[in-house]
Order: structure tokens, then sequence, then C-alpha cells
């Protein structure tokens, strides 16, 4: 059979290669599952597919012309339609008119509503909604609503190859029940689907074909009935292991963190956990786990709605209702968008790392002195190995790695000895990346208790004590360094989603 | 998911902490070039007699930019200053002609007017995180209102109950231009020394990082609506004793003024970037031209079409100056 | 960070949205009257600016004549927010024609803007008369229509002032005028007759700019000329406020009582600097008076329907009273 689309040799770099030499087809009629770790590429094909990004290298074959879209537009009049994760749609405008946007009905500019509306009803009740009101503005829709007004949006057009990247992750039972009625419809209709996932149960049901990325390169197409979960799960993880080893040298001190029984929001339910002084503990999961989720909870950065945080083995546990609470109690946040809540990115490096120690440079009435803030900073910059030019250079200037260090060096000099890391080589090139894990190691050995999130298990892996695994918004496992592998954490991850029903 | 993207290292550095020479290098030159061209095109302009009468010309609008300037700095905006100077105008004005009060009574009376409406303008806005400008447009029209109210919409006449403060004079300066002097250089200095206003430029830059860092962003945003209020009423004081009369229609584009100052003297309407000292120089470059285009006789469409152009020339220079190569 | 990008446009935006559109009620003082009584002759009242101390005073007269007059009549006075505002003017005397009317007396915010709205009230058969401000004659003379105008004669009224103020000042000696907007016929009036009493008596005017009726554009309006004509001699002011901007410009400069001042429309501010000799004279034209005047012509003008011609009211020289 020729496949609808085939991919030849796909490569993308950004620091480091993302994707190197994909070969895979797509057939008319398919549904075709793609199944990863975080950053093992996933959506990076599937941008490139839809012509969101260019490849650095490789060939596309629609149906056996070439096929190389410049951007969305040009992939969709090719029939090559993708539904992101984000939701893309316009809040304010009703659904018909998201779903016909860019080919709205009209007379000389006028929208006919009455032709809209019919058109949608159509599409609406193809996808199973046939009671939604096609007049609705999508604000007033559920989240799962509309994640199918997104996919209807994408339905009506003449179709063929579709890319739902997650389409579930929101979606009920009935909902999921009713998108896969309708991928069946269309895969009579000799569309191929690229189905991708970390659902494996919702694979099992739906997936012909299961393709696995790890690190860029594709490990394994196989039929979906000659691959049990398990083997997806060890094709995912992969053999090789983190060599290094930074947890060398530490003892486990006191207990420092006790989280018990928290809710926050979907996606921090009922979680518990211990974190010591002297250890690092590590938090995987995949993406929208509740990973950053627990973190900002923790630090009062997002409001909690029951459970309690208990410091520093006190029997009472501590309020910590805002940042400024968690601050004061000596809990510090690094956030994964370090840009965006992190730096003072038009600020000098200087007046980044003492933003929140002001006072202890200050008078009695807030007067500022100079002098001993620079030597400060100076200290600060020695000791953590900044590469800057003065304290006064723009923090804008510097490298991820360097500015990440300055943002650690701004809770050292605050006193914190809870550190919450969100992603803290988020950003960092790849040789930076080992001076942030010895800076942790370091700081361990200090006696802080640091808390690690991240999406790369090998770095967990490399810096970690102890790994909490995070689950559809449930703590599902807990391993020490001796009982943990890739698989078994891996399987952790997953486990949420297997079944919703179940609670850990 | 994608990898990170990978992040250059740059080499160059910025100018070293005392940057404000430099920083205002542009406005000055501006500046100069005004009063050259006043001056030669004019036979009075370049003499201390007119230096003198434009600076005190210029306290009340430098006291009330030098608030805005600490707002635009926090990434707000307020819209109300011209009707909360009548406001407090008119407090003063029937605090003094009808209620008789002493001068640092009714001084005082307002003073608190003015702060009340800073004080409403930040609660409402911080309490339902609403956009300052819409909060700000709504004061602007209430406090109008209030003014009308008091006045029975006439002008109060006050007399000498009030011209001894415009008219007391060291060294030939007013004392309203010292005080509005002092305030400008306390309002640098609190901007640049202290940790309030570190914490200001902290909050204007990036709000969600300040309060991550542990600041305690509200008080901080409050004071600055509440001092911003006091200075607008302390300008009212002085617009009171220089035309010994409070006017309830006093003040009307006075905001727009305001902003075009502090704009001109390279705030940014972003937050997080300005200084005192250079919206004086834009109270000065616009007081300049205002004088020399008046001495020129030039018409008001003349006066207006230039001030515009000015305002859009120093936005453009300050693109580029702070435009990385 | 980026809450308000393009700010300033937003500004300029909101804040001329916010002129233009005002309150859509006029502020109706007397409701207008019950069907049951036809024979009441139902009169509007169009003002300029109601925040003008001047309007106020001419609003307050024409409300108290309604009251006391022995022929009853309703009376619906209306004012705009800005002075400036005129569409706000037309739409408010096309409100007027709308209710049927059966006289609109009308101060205008512009004296050629308004005609074609006057024009349109008087096919519909309503008396209008003209107070405070005179609609242009070329443009009434283009429309084909006659209104009359009551009010004071603006630029004899200022010619009176500045007789008064030439009279204390000798022959080329200079003096400045400081002229009200532009755009309004009663401001070019009132400078025409500065003009005429200076050129009578030989003093030599040295700049003549607007102040725009403001205050703090007066003021720095003399300041510039203080400092560029420091020999200046006397203001001649084209009202009250600016006059006192130009006080102050002259205390500021140290030559408080050196420098003559005069105004016009002695507003109660102007009428007590005059007591204290800060200003020298100002004109009162009987702001609470022009009102009557114009509702009483209109009265009459339905009474009798008789051809409409213009009517002069009184302009006052005010000077300190020994």
């Amino acid at each position: 059979m020729r496949p609808t689309l085939a991919m030849r040799g796909l490569c993308k770099s950004y620091a480091t290669p993302v994707l190197d030499g994909i070969d895979l087809d797509l057939l008319p009629g398919e549904v075709h599952a793609l199944v990863g770790e975080n950053g093992a590429g996933k959506s990076t094909l599937s941008r490139i597919l839809a012509g969101l990004t260019p490849p650095d290298s490789g060939t596309l074959e629609l149906e056996g012309e070439p096929y190389s879209p410049s951007n969305k537009r040009a992939a969709e009049q090719a029939g090559i339609h993708l539904v992101m994760q984000e939701l893309n749609l316009i809040r304010t405008l009703s659904v018909a008119e998201n779903i016909f946007l860019d080919h709205l009905p009209h007379r000389a500019g006028w929208i006919r509503y009455p032709q809209l509306h019919r058109d949608a009803a159509e599409v609406l009740a193809r996808i199973g909604l046939p009671h939604l009101d096609p007049q609705t503005p999508v604000e007033q829709l559920g989240v799962g609503q509309q994640q199918m007004v997104e996919i209807a949006s994408r339905l009506w057009r003449p179709c063929r190859v579709l890319i739902l990247d997650e389409p579930t992750a929101a979606l009920t039972d009935p909902e999921v029940a009713s998108l896969f009625h309708q991928i069946r419809q269309l895969q009579s209709q000799g569309v191929a689907i690229l189905y991708i996932s970390h659902r494996l149960e919702e694979i099992r049901q739906i997936a012909n074909r299961i393709s696995v990325l790890r690190d860029g390169h594709l490990v394994a197409t196989r039929l979906a009935t000659e691959l049990p979960i398990d083997d997806v799960v060890r094709l995912m993880v992969g053999r090789e292991l983190g060599t290094a080893n930074f947890t060398a040298g530490r003892t486990r001190g006191p207990i420092a963190l006790a989280v018990r029984n928290l809710h926050a929001g979907d996606r921090v339910q009922n979680i518990s956990f211990d974190a010591f002084r002297g250890e690092i503990l590590g938090v995987s999961g995949l993406m929208g786990s509740g990973r950053t989720e627990t973190v900002r909870a923790i630090f009062g950065a997002d409001p909690i709605e029951s459970g309690q945080i208990f410091l520093h083995g006190n029997t009472q546990p501590a309020t910590i209702r805002s940042p400024r609470d968690a601050v004061r109690l000596g809990i510090a946040l690094l956030t994964e968008d370090r840009k965006g809540q992190g730096l003072f990115l038009s600020l000098a490096v200087r007046e980044n790392l003492t933003v929140n120690t002001l006072p202890s440079f200050a008078s009695a009435v807030g007067w500022i002195s100079r002098i001993r803030e620079t030597a400060s900073v100076r200290g600060w910059l020695q000791k953590l190995q900044v590469r800057c030019d003065s304290p006064e250079q723009g923090i804008a200037q510097l490298s991820g790695g360097n500015q990440q260090k300055v943002v650690v060096a701004r809770w050292l000099l605050r006193d914190c000895d809870i550190l919450l890391f969100d992603e803290p080589t988020r950003g960092v090139d790849v040789g930076a990346r080992f001076e942030i894990y010895q800076l942790l190691a370091d700081l361990a050995a200090q006696g802080k208790c640091i808390v690690v999130v991240s999406s790369d298990l090998t770095e967990l892996m490399m810096i970690s004590d102890r790994i909490a695994v995070l689950s559809n918004g449930r703590l599902t496992a807990e391993f020490t360094r001796h009982a943990w592998t890739q698989d078994k954490i891996m399987a952790a991850a997953l486990s949420g989603y297997l079944s919703p029903t179940t609670t850990p | 998911m994608n990898r990170p993207a990978p992040h250059p290292v740059p080499s160059r550095s910025l100018p070293p902490a005392s940057r404000w020479p430099r920083e205002h290098l542009g406005t000055l030159l501006a500046l100069a070039a005004l009063v050259l061209v006043f001056s030669l095109a004019t036979r009075h302009f370049f003499s201390p007699a007119n230096f003198r009468t434009i600076a005190n010309q210029i306290p009340s609008a430098l006291l009330v930019a030098t608030g805005m300037t600490y707002i635009l700095l926090l990434g707000q905006i307020d819209l109300s200053v011209g009707s909360v100077l009548a406001l407090s105008g008119a407090v003063v004005g029937v605090a003094l002609s009808q209620g008789h009060w002493p001068l640092p009574a009714a001084a005082l009376a307002g003073l608190a007017a003015g702060a009340l409406c800073g004080a409403f303008n930040g609660l409402v806005t911080l309490r339902w995180r609403l956009p300052t400008f819409i909060v700000t447009l709504g004061t602007l029209e209430m406090a109008r209102g209030g003014a009308h109210a008091l006045t029975h919409s006439q002008t109060l006449y006050l007399g000498s109950a009030i011209e001894s403060l415009a008219d007391a004079n060291v060294l030939g300066f007013s004392l309203p231009f010292l005080i509005a002097i002092t305030v400008v250089l306390a309002a640098q200095l609190l901007l640049t020394r202290t940790v309030f206003g570190r914490h200001v430029i902290a909050i204007g830059t990036n709000p969600e990082a300040a309060r991550l860092a542990g600041i305690n962003t509200r008080p901080v945003q409050l004071a600055v609506f509440v001092s911003t209020g006091c200075l607008v009423a302390l300008a009212a004081l002085i617009d009171c004793s220089r035309f010994q009369a409070a006017n309830p229609n006093a003040g009307i584009g006075l905001e727009l003024q305001a902003i075009a100052a502090a704009v001109i003297g390279g705030t940014s309407l972003m937050g997080g970037r300005g200084s005192v000292v250079g919206t004086f120089i834009g109270v000065l470059i616009i007081a300049v031209l205002n004088s020399g285009l008046a001495a020129v006789g030039a018409k008001e469409e003349l006066k207006r079409l230039i001030t515009g152009a000015v305002i859009i020339a120093a936005v453009i220079a300050d693109l580029y100056r702070h435009r990385r190569p | 960070m980026n809450r308000y990008p393009s700010l300033a446009l937003l500004t300029c935006l909101a804040l001329s949205f916010f002129t233009a559109c005002g309150p859509s009620q006029p502020e109706a003082t007397t409701p207008p009257s019950p069907p049951n009584s036809p024979t009441r002759p139902r009169i509007a009242l169009v003002m300029k600016s109601l925040a003008n101390e001047f309007f106020l005073t001419m609003e307050n007269g024409a409300k108290a004549h309604q009251k006391t007059n022995a022929s009853p009549y309703d009376l619906l006075a209306n004012g705009i927010k800005d002075e400036l505002d005129v569409t706000r003017q037309i739409d408010m005397v096309e409100q007027m024609i709308a209710q049927r009317v059966d006289a609109i007396v009308l101060a205008p915010a512009d004296s050629k803007a308004l005609v074609a709205s006057c024009k349109k009230a008087q096919d519909a058969g309503i008396v209008v008369v003209n107070i405070d401000n005179k609609l242009d004659a070329a443009v009434l003379a283009e429309k084909k229509t006659q209104i009359p105008f009551v009010g004071p004669n603006n630029r004899i009224g200022a010619r009176k002032v500045g007789d008064f103020l030439a009279s204390k000042l000798q022959p080329g000696d200079p003096v400045a005028v400081i002229e009200g907007a532009p755009n309004a016929f009663n401001g070019q009036q009132r400078r025409q007759g500065f003009v005429d009493a200076f050129d009578a008596a030989k003093l030599r005017i040295v700049s003549s700019q607007s102040g725009y009726w403001e205050t703090d554009k007066a003021n720095q309006v003399a300041a510039a000329v203080l400092s560029e004509h420091p020999e200046i001699k006397a203001f001649a002011c084209a009202n009250d406020s600016m006059a006192l901007g130009a006080v102050a410009a002259l205390r500021a400069a140290g030559k408080a009582g050196q420098v003559l001042v005069v105004g016009f429309d002695n507003i109660s501010a102007a009428h007590s600097m005059i007591q204290e000799g800060r200003m020298l004279a100002t004109a009162d034209q009987h702001a609470d008076q022009i009102a009557v005047f114009g509702i009483e012509y209109a009265l009459q003008l339905l009474a009798t329907r008789a051809a409409p011609a213009d009517r002069e009211t009184p302009v006052d020289l005010i000077t300190p009273t020994p």
C-alpha cells in the first residue's frame, strides 16, 4: 500500500539534536500511535508535519508528491491538520464561528449566519455533539467540550492526515468514546491519523501501529497487537543509564519539609511526601502531571484547597498563604519559566540578585548602602562562579546557566534552606548543566533541603537521592536510589492514566 | 517538549552604576538646542528674568509629573491627576473662603483629599485587580464632579489668604519651585537608593517575579498611589496660591501633559524603566517649548503641532537608545 | 509586563470618546409640561458649559424669572459638559426640536456650526432666539434666515473697558491682548473692542495671542510676553479667568501693581481682585439677565409673531468702588 505521508531522514536540532533521521510511513486508514518520553521529539515531529517548523534536513512525501509546507495554512490546504494540546479557540466567539473561523460563509463581507449555524450543527452532530448549540460562546463550555470543538474545527475540512497531540488530556470518558468513534469513521474514509499520547490504555484501544521515539530516534515501529505495554515502556526508556553520580559525600539530615494530603486544583490531588536536609528529592512525571503545580502550591504561589505543610519537624502546620509567607519561612522557589517569573530582564545582575534581601543592606529608613550591596553580590558571583563582566551587567546578557546561578544566589543570600527547583536546567546548555548539578549537590552537602522537578529522567537519576513520581495529579510512587529503574519510574508516571479511578 | 534553545553568551556590558548623566544626554542636548533656538529667535528669551519666570511656572507640573513617573514605573497609569488637582484645590478653596480655616489646616485638608483619591485608585485597582486605566478614568470624572459640587462651579477667590506661599522667595526662586526641586531630588534618591524604590522598579519590571521573590507588592503599590495623590494635592495648593483662586476647571488635560513629560524623559509606559530626573528634564522641555513659542508669538495650533512632534520624536529617540545593536 | 501596550494612543482615544459621548440625557431642570396644559408655552434654554460660572449664573437668573414671571411658562434648561463640545450642543437643539418646544433660547458654542440646527428649528415652527454669542451673519445670510440676537454688544463692552484702561496710560505705551478661543465670535468681538480703544488712544499693541479662555494657558502666554516685552504696561484679557492667569504671571515676575490688567465678565474672583487693586477693571454683561431678556423676547415673539429684530442688552464697566 502506498503511504499517505512518508517521512525520510527527518532531522531537527536546537541546542542538541531533537530529531535524528526519522523514517516513518503513515498509511491510509491507519491510526498510528506515537509515544515517547518528554523531550523525545514527538511534538517537534508533529510541528514539522503541520508546517509550523521546517526540518533541518530530510524530505516528506504526500501521496507520492514532494511535500514541504511553509506554514500551517499550506499544510492544511494539502489536507494535513494538527490539533494541538493547547486550545487555539477564540473564547469570546461562538462555537460555529470558531469552527469556520477562516472560512466564514459570507456575502460581500456580511456573514451568513443561518448557513454558518446549519453547517456547524452538521459538523457537531458528526463528532457526537448533536445537542451543542452552535451559537454558544466557547468560553461557556467546559475544557472537554472545547477540545471537541477544536477537533471539530479540523474535521470538516478535506483531510488526508490528522495529527492529534494528546487529544484526550481534558476529556471525560463519554467524550473519549465519541472521539474514538469519530476517529474510526475517518479511518474508514482512508484518513491517516497520527495519534500522540502517553495514555497507553487508549493506544491499545485505538491504534493499529505504534512507533516509539527516544531521544530523537525512532526506536521501533510495530503492529499494536505485537507490542505489549511493558515492551512499550521499555522501548521508551531505553537501556542506557546516566553514568555520572552527584550524590557522593553527603548524609541525610533531619526532616525539613513534610507535605500531607495536599489538594490544589485538578492537578494536585492528595499529595503527601517528606523531604530532608542534606538530600535531593527528585520529582518526576509526564508533562501536565502536576509537578509544577505541586511546588507552586507549597510555595504559596497558587492557593491551596486543603492539606498541611510541616516545616523543620514542627508539629504545627505552617501557614503559607503567599510567596511572602513561604520566603519568610525559608522556602525558595526557582520557577521553570525563568524569564517570565524569575528574572527582571531589563535590570542588572546586582539588582536581580538582591531584590528580596535589600533590607539587609539598608539602614533603618531604607537607605541602601551600595558599597555593601555590591560587595556581597561580588562575593556570591565568585562563590557560584557566575561568568559575567561585572555586577552591573544586564542579566539578559548572561547565558541561561549563569542566569540560573544568579537566581540561586538570590535565594542563598536570603538564607533559604528549603529550595524548590522547577526545571533547573531548562534553557541551560549541556556543558553548563553539569555545573548546575554540582551546585545542587554542594547545596545538599551543606545541609540544604533540595527538591528538584524535572522532565529529564536521566538528570533526576544522576542527582537525586530519592525520586517521587507524579501521574495525573497524584503521587503514584516513590523510589530510593537503589530501588529505581527507568522502567519502573516510567511505568509509575504512566500509571495514573491507565485507569482514571485508581488511587495510589 | 522541545529541547531548550541555545542561549547566546554575549560579551558586551552595560554602562557602570552612575548611569544617569549619559542616560539623559539626549534629552539634555534637546533642551539646550531649544534654549539656543529661542534665544536666537527672540530678544529676551535668554535672560535671568525669563528663566526665573519659567522656573516659577513649572512647580505644579513638576510635582504631578513626579508622581506620574512613579505610577508609570509600576507599569500603571493615573488619568485622574488633573481632576484630583481641581478637587484638592476646591477643598483648599472652600476651607479658606467659606470655612475661614487657617492656611495650614486648609492645606492639610487639601492634602488629605489628594491622598484619599490616591488611596481610592490604589485600593480599587489592587482589590479587584482592575486595570488602572479604567479605575482612574472613573476617578477622573468623579473628582471633577466633586470639585464642581464643592465650588458650585464658581472660581473661588482666595486673595491674600494664600498668596504668601507662592510669593515667598529665596534667591529669586519662589518657594513652590524650591519645594518642587526638593521633591524631585528626594524622589530620585528614593528611587535609586532605597529599598522602596528598588521594589517599585522590580514590581514594574516583572510583577510576577517580584511576587514570587517574596516581595509584598500591594503596600508598595498602594504607597505609590497615595503619594501621587499627595503630590497632586501639593500642586493644587501651589496653583491656588499662584492664581489666588480655586478653579473647578483647573488641570484639564494635565494627565496627558504629565505622561508626556515622563515619556520625553525616558520613562517607559511598560513599567520598570524611568527616572525622576528624566521627567524633570521632560517638564523643562515642555515648559521651554511653551514659553519660547509664546515669546515668538506662535499660534496655538502651531504650539500643539510642535509639542506633539517633540513627544513622538522623544519616544523614537528612546527606542534607538535602548535597542540592542 | 506588557499590560498597557500603546497606552498613549488608548488614552487619547478613550478621552476623546469620553468627552464626545458625555451624558446622554440633557439635565432637564423642569419636567416637560403635562399634556393637559397646552396653553403654557414651553421654552428651551440651551447654554454652553454649566461648569462655567457665567452660564450657571445665567441659568439661575432664568430659573428665578420662570418662578416669578406673571404669565407662566415651562423652562427646560440644558447645558453641555464641555464648552467646546459643539456636536453635543447640536444634538441638544435637535432633541428640543423633537420635543416640540415652542421656543429655543440658545447660547451657541460655535457661531457658525449651530446655524443649520437653528434653521431646522425655525422650519419646524419654533421661535429661536440667539443670546450671548452672536451667530455668524454670513452663514445666516447664506441659509437665508434671520435669527434675532438678544445680548450684549461685546465689542462695545470691551471698548468701554479698553477706554478706561487707556485713560490710565500714555500714548505710545506698549500693551498686550490675551484673546479668547479664536473660533468664538464673542472672543473676536472683545478683541476688536480692545483694539478700537487702544488705536483711539494711540497705544502700541505688542502682542495679541489666544489664552483659550483658560487661566493656565493665559498665565503661560502672559509670562512669556512679560519676559519678551519687559516694558509692557497693560494686559487686556478677553475674560476674567485669563485675567487671573495674567495677574499670577505679574506676581511671579515681581511686577504686581506695575502692570495693569483688565478682564471681562465680572466673575466673583475678578470682582474681589478689582476691589483689592490687583485688577483695574472688567465688564459686567449681567449674565443673570441675558437669558431672561432672551426668554422675555421669545415670549413676546410667541404672543405677537412679530418680525424678529436684534436687541441689545446693557454692558457695564466695573471699576473699584471708591
